[in-house]
C-alpha cells in the first residue's frame, strides 16, 4: 500500500510551497516523522515529516511548486506491497514500476496499485485565500472551456473581488470541467472547476501504465504511448536550450508527446520573464559564453545584467506591496521625539535591567509599550476592513519588522499591551533569532494588528512606510541624530527621533492618526507616564 | 617624424563573424543562416559560380538529365498506348545537355542573388587556412586576400573516388561530373559500382538507348539501401536492357581507341572481361580537403580524408572552425550537408538546435525513385528488434494505373510491440517526395495506425504509404 504524502494546509493565505531541499532520495527507507524534505512558502521554511514508514517515492522535485493539497511524495509500506504484488518481489523496489514489472501474471492488481499511487485523478480548483479581507469572488470570465485542455500555471479565469480582479492559474495539467460559471460568487475555499489529470498529460501516469501494458497487450492500439514525452523537433531544440529536460515536461501532444507550444511553456513557474528567447537575445549571450563573436555586429552586445529567479517570498512580497498600495488610501503622517528622557532611563538602568531580566534593554520594548498604550485610545489604528464592517482588535499583537536572511520577515509579539518592558525585550530576542535562522514558524509571523518598522537601524533619517495588510497602521522609527532643538526658550542639543506613522485614511482620519503619533510621542518624551498610565 | 607608408593590404583586412569556405548546399546554407542570425558573414568559393557539386555536377543537372531521358524513354514506349501517336522520336543530346546547364545557369544565379538578399560577401576563389583565425582567398588571377573570421566553417564537400587500377582519362573512363556532359551516348556503357550515382546516371543512359552494365562489388545494387530496394530497382532497370555482375571485384580497366575494357574476378575468382565504349566510375565520393591547408588551422584529415567533429556542435578540435557536409562522418547527401549548415549557423549563435541522423532519407533519382528513411531490415535484424513488416505494391494503386507507373512498393517497418514506425523503404514514381511524409511521422514518432488512421487523398500515389501503414500495423491493406 502506498500512503500519499500531500502538501499540508500550512496557513491562511498560503496556496501554494516550493520544495526546497529533500533530505531523503527516492527509493530510501524512512521512518514514521522523520523529516523528508522542506518547503519553503512565501512565509516560512517548514518540514514535512514522514506519515508512515516505507520506501520513499518523490513526486516534486527540487524548486517544483505545488498548490496546497498536491502530492509530494509516496511512503510505499513495506509489508503491504509485497503482499499485494507477489511474495518474493523485491522489497526495496525503487520505484513502483520497478515492482510491478516483472509480475506478469497479476498485472491487473499490480497495475492498480502502481496506478493508485500516483497523483489524485481529479483536482478541485478552488478560490484562493486572496487577501485576508476577501471572503469571496465573483467568477467573471472563463479564458478556456470544459474539456479543454490546460497547462499548468494557465490562465483558466478570472476573478473579481471587491477589491482588485485577479487571474487564476491552473494548479495542474489536464482536461478542465468547469463548476461555477461567470457571474457565481464563490466563498473562498468555494470549487470553481475541476481539472482530471488524465493519463496522456502525466507522464508519470502514462509510465506507469505503459510498462504494466506492454508485456500483457499484444494489441496496438494501447493509449499509453510509447512516444509519451517525446518532444518534437523545434520542442527538442527548445528544451535544450532552456535546460529543461524532457523528462520533466508534460507533453500534451499526441500520446503525450511534447509539441512546440509545450516547450516554449516549460520552464514558465520556474522563471517566468526569461521567457524572451529571441534570436538576437541568444546571439548575444552565446557571443560572449563563447568569446567568439563580438564588435560590430548589433546583435552582439556584453552582458551587462544578470537574471535570476525570484523567489516565492520576492514575489508574494512584491504583489503584496502594489496591491496595498494600489487597494488603501495610504498616507502617512510625521513627528518627532527627543529620545533624551528614554536614552537617560536606559543609560541609568540598562546594567541593572540586563542583571536582573538576562536581556537588554533596547529601545524597541519602549516604543512597543507606548503604541500599545496609544492604541487603546485610538482603536481605529489597531483595527482592520473586512469587506463593509469594521473589526476592532481590542488587543495589542505587535509585529515587529526584522530584517532575516531571506527578506524581511515580520513575527508578532502577542498581546504586547500586558507585557513588561523585560517581557517585550525578551520577546523580540526571541523572534529575532529565530527570524535570523529562518526558523520562525507561520504562527509567529500571521496575526498582528499593527506594525512597528525601524529602519533607523540602517540608517535611514524619514521614510513612509508601507501598510502591513490588512493591517490599517504602521510605525516607521528612524535613525537618533543629535539636533539642536529649542527647549523653553533655549537652544539645546538633544537626540532627535523623527517617526512616521503610515495609516489607512479609508478608516483613519487624521485626527485620529496625528493624535496618535502625538501620544506616542508624548509617552517617549516623558515614559513615566507609561508608569502612571496617564 | 615621417609617415609610415601603409600598404592597401597592410591597413585593411577583412573581418566577418562567419567565413564559409565552400558554397554547396551545405555552406550556402550555413551562410544565409549565419546572416540571418545577424553575423556578418563571408562564402568563399573556388569556382567561378556558387553551388558545389551538387548544383553544378551533382543533384540537379543529374535529375534534369533523368527526366529528359525519361521523356524520352515515354515517348518511344508509352505514348502510343497514351493514344499519341508522334513520328520516332530523335534523341538532341546536344540540346539536353544545353537545357541541363540552363537549369544549373539559373540556379547559379539564383544562390548568388540569395548571397546578395543576405548580404553575404562572396569571394571567388581558392580558400585556405592562412592561420586558424585567417582564411586567404586566392583568386584565378593569382591575387589573394586574407580574411579575418571568428568563425570558420568547413564546407568543401567532396569528390569522386579514384582508384590506381581504374585510369580515369575523363573521356572514355570517366567519372559522373563527365557523364553529365556526354556529346555522344554511349553504345555499351559499363558502369563500375551500382550504388546510388552509378544507378541513377546508368539509368539516364540506359533510357536513351545505351546498353548499360553495371559491375558490382555486392550483392545487389544501392547495396546501402534495404534489400528490397535493390532488388525491385534491378528489375526495373533490367527492362531497360542493363545486364549486372554482381559480386565482382573489378581489376583493371583500360583504354585503347575507342574501346575499354573492364576486367573483373566473380566471386569464384573467375576472370571477367567486359568490353565497352565508355566505363563510368562511380565507385563512391572522398571527402576534399586539398589546397585547405588544414595545417595552417592545426588541424588533420583522417585517414579517410574526413576532418573530425565534436558530435554536439560540429566543432573541430580548434575552437571557432566547424565543418559540415561531405567532409564530415555520415551520409554525403546534400539535404544532410543543409542540415549540418543551419545547425552550425545556430551553434554559433548559442542555441541548441538537433539533427536526428537517423531520419535522414536517402533517395536514389531514377525512374521508379527509390527513397527510405530510418532502419532498413537488416539493421533491425541484426540489432535484435522484433519488428512487422507492411508492404503495398503501387501495381494495386488506382493513381500508379492510370498513369502507367506500376513499378514499386512501399514498405513499412514497425515495432513488433508498440506499433512505432521504425523504417520506410519506397520504390515507385514520386517515392523522393512521398519519403518527406515518412520523415514527418517518424520525427514525432508515430505508429504504423497513426499513418493509417490519417486521410491520404485519392488517388494518389501517397495512399501506398497508407495501405502499407494498415499492412505494418494488423496486416488490413484495403486495396491488396
Amino acid at each position: 500500500m502506498a500512503i500519499d504524502m500531500k502538501v499540508p494546509a500550512v496557513g491562511e493565505s498560503i496556496t501554494e510551497v516550493t520544495v526546497a531541499t529533500w533530505n531523503k532520495k527516492e527509493g530510501d527507507h524512512v521512518k514514521l516523522d522523520e523529516v523528508l524534505c522542506e518547503l519553503e512558502s512565501d512565509k516560512a521554511t517548514f518540514e514535512l515529516p514522514a506519515e508512515a514508514e516505507g520506501i520513499l517515492h518523490i513526486v516534486a522535485k527540487e524548486g517544483d511548486v505545488l498548490p496546497i493539497g498536491a502530492v509530494i511524495c509516496s511512503i510505499e509500506v513495506g509489508g503491504v506491497q509485497v503482499a499485494v504484488n507477489v511474495a518474493d518481489a523485491a522489497p526495496v523496489a525503487a520505484a513502483p514500476v520497478a515492482a510491478v514489472a516483472p509480475v506478469a501474471p497479476v498485472v491487473s492488481v499490480a497495475s492498480e496499485a502502481a496506478v493508485s499511487s500516483v497523483p489524485a485523478q481529479v483536482i478541485e480548483v478552488k478560490v484562493p485565500a486572496v487577501g485576508e479581507s476577501i471572503t469571496e469572488v465573483t467568477v467573471s470570465v472563463w479564458n478556456k472551456k470544459s474539456g479543454d485542455v490546460v497547462k499548468l500555471d494557465e490562465v483558466i479565469c478570472e476573478l473579481e473581488s471587491d477589491k482588485a480582479t485577479f487571474e487564476l492559474p491552473a494548479e495542474a495539467a489536464g482536461v478542465l470541467e468547469i463548476v461555477a460559471e461567470p457571474g457565481a460568487v464563490v466563498a473562498i475555499g468555494g470549487i470553481l472547476a475541476k481539472i482530471s489529470v488524465g493519463a496522456s498529460v502525466v507522464p508519470a501516469a502514462v509510465v506507469v501504465s505503459d510498462a504494466v501494458a506492454a508485456p500483457v497487450t499484444s494489441a496496438v492500439s494501447v493509449d499509453a504511448s510509447y512516444a509519451a514525452g517525446h518532444p518534437s523537433p523545434a520542442a527538442a531544440k527548445i528544451l535544450d536550450e532552456k535546460g529543461v529536460s524532457a523528462a520533466d515536461v508534460a507533453g500534451t501532444g499526441v500520446g503525450g508527446r511534447i509539441t512546440k507550444e509545450d516547450a516554449l511553456a516549460a520552464d514558465k513557474p520556474a522563471s517566468a520573464p526569461a521567457v524572451a528567447v529571441t534570436p538576437a537575445v541568444s546571439a548575444a549571450s552565446a557571443s560572449v559564453a563563447s568569446g567568439s563573436v563580438a564588435s560590430g555586429s548589433a546583435t552582439v552586445a556584453p552582458e551587462r545584467t544578470r537574471r535570476e529567479k525570484m523567489s516565492s517570498l520576492r514575489k508574494t512580497v512584491a504583489r503584496r506591496l502594489v496591491a496595498v498600495k494600489n487597494e488603501t488610501a495610504m498616507l502617512t503622517t510625521f513627528n518627532e521625539v527627543d529620545m533624551k528622557p528614554v536614552m537617560d532611563l536606559r543609560g541609568k538602568y540598562k546594567d541593572k535591567f540586563k542583571e536582573k531580566h538576562g536581556v537588554g534593554l533596547g529601545f524597541m520594548s519602549f516604543f512597543t509599550k507606548a503604541v500599545c498604550v496609544a492604541l487603546k485610545e485610538f482603536p481605529s489604528v489597531n483595527a482592520k476592513i473586512d469587506g463593509e464592517e469594521i473589526v476592532y482588535h481590542d488587543y495589542c499583537d505587535i509585529s515587529i519588522a526584522v530584517s532575516a536572511p531571506k527578506g524581511l520577515v515580520v513575527p508578532v509579539i502577542r498581546s504586547a499591551e500586558f507585557l513588561s518592558l523585560a517581557g517585550i525585550e525578551s520577546e523580540v530576542a526571541r523572534l529575532a533569532g529565530k527570524a535570523r535562522e529562518n526558523k520562525l514558524s507561520l504562527e509567529e509571523m500571521s496575526g498582528g494588528t499593527f506594525t512597528i518598522t525601524n529602519g533607523g537601524v540602517f540608517g535611514s533619517m524619514l521614510s513612509t512606510p508601507i501598510i502591513n495588510a490588512p493591517q490599517v497602521a504602521i510605525l516607521g522609527m528612524h535613525n537618533i541624530v543629535e539636533r539642536a532643538v529649542v527647549v523653553d526658550g533655549q537652544v539645546v542639543v538633544r537626540p532627535i527621533m523623527y517617526l512616521a506613522l503610515s495609516y489607512d485614511h479609508r478608516i483613519i482620519d487624521g485626527r485620529e492618526s496625528v493624535s496618535f503619533l502625538v501620544r506616542v510621542k508624548q509617552l517617549l518624551e516623558d515614559p513615566a507616564r507609561l508608569l502612571l498610565d496617564i | 617624424m615621417g609617415l609610415r607608408a601603409y600598404s592597401f593590404s597592410d591597413a585593411y583586412m577583412l573581418e566577418f563573424d562567419v567565413v564559409v569556405i565552400g558554397s554547396g548546399p551545405g555552406g550556402y546554407v550555413s551562410a544565409i543562416r549565419a546572416a540571418q542570425l545577424g553575423f556578418k558573414t563571408a562564402i568563399i568559393e573556388k569556382y567561378a559560380v556558387m553551388g558545389g557539386t551538387c548544383l553544378n555536377v551533382g543533384c540537379i543537372p543529374s535529375k534534369a538529365l533523368l527526366d529528359s531521358s525519361e521523356h524520352y524513354y515515354n515517348a518511344v514506349h508509352h505514348f502510343q498506348e497514351h493514344g499519341i501517336d508522334v513520328a520516332k522520336p530523335k534523341i538532341n543530346l546536344k540540346q539536353m545537355i544545353a537545357r541541363k546547364s540552363g537549369v544549373v545557369e539559373k540556379m547559379n544565379g539564383g544562390i548568388s542573388y540569395l548571397m546578395k538578399k543576405n548580404k553575404i560577401m562572396t569571394f571567388h576563389g581558392l580558400g585556405s587556412f592562412d592561420s586558424s583565425k585567417t582564411v586567404k582567398v586566392t583568386k584565378e588571377d593569382g591575387s589573394s586576400e586574407v580574411l579575418a573570421a571568428k568563425n570558420i566553417i568547413i564546407a568543401t564537400g567532396s569528390k569522386p573516388t579514384i582508384l590506381p587500377f581504374i585510369p580515369v582519362d575523363k573521356k572514355r573512363i570517366i567519372t559522373s561530373t563527365e557523364a553529365l556532359k556526354m556529346t555522344e551516348i554511349p553504345k555499351h556503357l559499363i558502369v563500375i559500382g551500382a550504388g546510388v550515382i552509378g544507378a541513377e546516371l546508368g539509368s539516364v543512359y540506359a533510357r536513351l538507348g545505351a546498353k548499360v552494365s553495371f559491375v558490382e562489388f555486392a550483392e545487389g545494387m544501392i547495396p546501402t539501401m534495404d534489400k528490397t530496394m535493390g532488388k525491385e530497382l534491378q528489375k526495373s532497370i533490367a527492362k531497360l536492357g542493363a545486364e549486372f555482375y554482381f559480386s565482382h571485384k573489378v581489376t583493371s580497366a583500360a583504354v585503347k581507341g575507342a574501346e575499354v575494357t573492364v576486367k573483373a574476378q566473380d566471386a569464384a575468382g573467375k576472370e571477367v572481361e567486359i568490353k565497352g565504349d565508355y566505363c563510368l566510375v562511380c565507385i563512391g565520393r572522398r571527402p576534399y580537403t586539398d589546397g585547405l591547408n588544414l595545417a595552417a588551422a592545426g588541424l588533420v584529415a583522417d585517414e579517410r580524408g574526413r576532418i573530425a567533429v565534436d558530435e554536439r556542435t560540429l566543432q573541430t578540435s580548434v575552437p571557432g572552425i566547424y565543418a559540415i557536409g561531405d567532409v564530415v562522418r555520415g551520409a554525403m547527401l546534400a539535404h544532410k550537408a543543409e542540415e549540418e549548415g543551419v545547425f552550425v549557423a545556430e551553434v554559433i549563435a548559442g542555441q541548441k538546435p538537433h539533427i536526428n541522423y537517423n531520419l535522414i532519407p536517402g533517395v536514389v533519382y531514377t525512374w521508379p525513385e527509390v527513397a527510405s528513411v530510418g532502419k532498413t531490415e537488416q539493421e533491425l535484424k541484426t540489432a535484435g528488434i522484433a519488428y512487422k513488416e507492411g508492404s503495398f505494391p503501387f501495381k494495386a494503386l488506382g493513381r500508379a494505373v492510370a498513369s502507367m507507373d506500376v513499378d514499386g512498393l512501399v514498405k513499412v517497418l514497425a515495432d513488433a510491440t508498440t506499433d512505432e514506425i521504425l523504417g520506410v523503404h519506397m520504390i515507385g514514381a514520386r517515392a523522393a517526395d512521398m519519403i518527406a511524409e515518412a520523415v514527418v511521422a517518424m520525427e514525432y514518432r508515430a505508429s504504423a495506425e497513426d499513418v493509417a488512421r490519417m486521410s491520404h487523398a485519392h488517388p494518389t500515389y501517397t495512399e501506398a504509404m497508407k495501405e502499407a501503414c494498415l499492412a505494418a500495423t494488423s496486416k488490413r491493406a484495403l486495396h491488396a
